[in-house]
């Protein structure tokens, strides 16, 4: 069921009195939210299964154990890479097209109304005005699907860059 | 999540090129495609890329399907750019006479993807023609527009295609380098063989030689 203009201005009026979680597993939780790829944590790649079973795969071409391990490492780094890559092109930060198109100034009247209850001041109303126009801005200023997709996306590139580099001078090692 | 490699088989070296990717594929290759791509196409590119290998050992197919994977993304990224000129259109348009009161960007977005495919209605090219008059732009103008705004964009893409070339360089370069590795191996133990075989011959000889 689709909420009202009125319903869902309402809702983020309050969420903005929200103090964050208070349970510790909604500490928890919101302790991810920030999380975007996971590149950044230090991979274990050698206690996997997949690790070992790669080793015994690359030992076929007569390399040293030792360079078979750095080509198997570099091979499931860039693994990882490029699944983040493609996690991030397949799931770009959502649209907000509630905000990206809803009419600040034929907001007022909305916003006024709810803060008269609380007793506000007319400057109330309009710094709620500036915050949801600022807001509003941003929005628009991150663009479409494709535009977002694209500067995700290009935040991956040095990891993609270090993932290949690793990987070829694992294999082009004597 | 992101680590998610599942092993196959031990692939046999004498095993046919097309066997030998396909239990290869699950654990490096396992194609991730958006909905609208053809596997079949993926793996027909791969296939002809595999081909072309001399000596198609575990480690070169594996790093063949990567370069597979940085064509097909050169490919999405090309697209995209297109797409990113058709977005900031129908932005462009969406704020163009009365609409800049409502904003309503997806509608104007979808009717101008489908007016630019050729498949639009004659309401909606209409409509599309109108918003263009009321802005007082053609269609040609109106991508000039778009594509000043969208520049920023368009270069992010340029860069993402870059990437993958520079990417499918390094992995050319590690594939020549396990080529030739593999070559001076055999090489060098025919060498030994031919060694060892002389060897025996002299030591059959050296034998023979003795005076009873």
């Amino acid at each position: 069921m689709a909420i009202s203009h009125r319903r869902s201005l309402a809702n983020r009026c309050n969420a903005l009195k929200s103090t964050g979680p208070r349970s510790v597993s909604g500490k928890s939780a919101s302790s991810q939210n920030s999380r975007k790829h996971g590149l950044n944590s230090a991979p274990d790649f050698e206690s996997s299964i997949e690790y070992q079973k790669l080793v015994d795969l690359i030992a076929e071409e007569g390399l040293s154990a030792f360079v078979c391990a750095d080509i198997a490492a570099g091979l499931l780094n860039y693994r990882r890479v490029m699944d983040a890559y493609y996690d991030t092109y397949t799931n770009p930060e959502p649209v907000n097209e509630f905000m990206r198109d809803m009419s600040v100034k034929g907001s007022m009247p909305i916003f006024r109304e709810m803060l008269s209850e609380s007793g506000s001041e007319p400057d109330d109303v309009r710094d709620m005005a500036a915050f949801f126009a600022g807001m509003q801005r941003q929005e628009r200023r991150k663009g479409g699907p494709v535009s977002r997709r694209t500067t995700d996306t290009h935040k991956l590139i040095r990891y993609q860059r270090n993932g290949i580099a690793r990987l070829s001078r694992a294999v082009r090692q004597d | 999540m992101l680590y998610n490699i599942h092993f196959c088989a031990y692939v046999d070296v004498a095993m046919p090129v097309e066997d030998k990717s396909k239990s290869l594929l699950p654990f490096l290759s396992s194609p991730k495609l958006l909905p609208n791509e053809s596997e079949a196409e993926f793996q027909s590119g791969l296939q002809s890329l595999l081909s072309e290998l001399d000596n198609p050992s575990p480690l070169a197919v594996a790093l063949v399907s990567q370069l597979n994977e940085s064509l097909w993304w050169i490919r999405r990224h090309t697209v995209d750019k297109e797409l990113l000129l058709h977005e900031a259109m129908a932005r462009l348009l969406s704020k163009a006479g009365s609409y800049s009161e409502t904003y309503d960007n997806r509608k104007v977005s979808e009717a101008l993807e489908r007016y630019l495919d050729g498949r639009a209605d004659k309401d909606e090219a209409e409509w599309i023609d109108e918003i263009l008059a009321e802005s007082k732009l053609t269609l040609s103008d109106l991508r000039v527009r778009a594509f000043k705004d969208a520049a920023r964009h368009i270069k992010m893409v340029d860069d993402l295609i870059h990437r993958q070339h520079q990417t499918m360089r390094h992995l050319q370069r590690s594939i020549d380098s396990i080529d030739y590795k593999s070559r001076l191996i055999k090489r060098m133990d025919l060498e030994l063989a031919a060694l060892e075989s002389k060897q025996s011959v002299k030591g059959v000889l050296s034998l023979g030689d003795k005076p009873s």
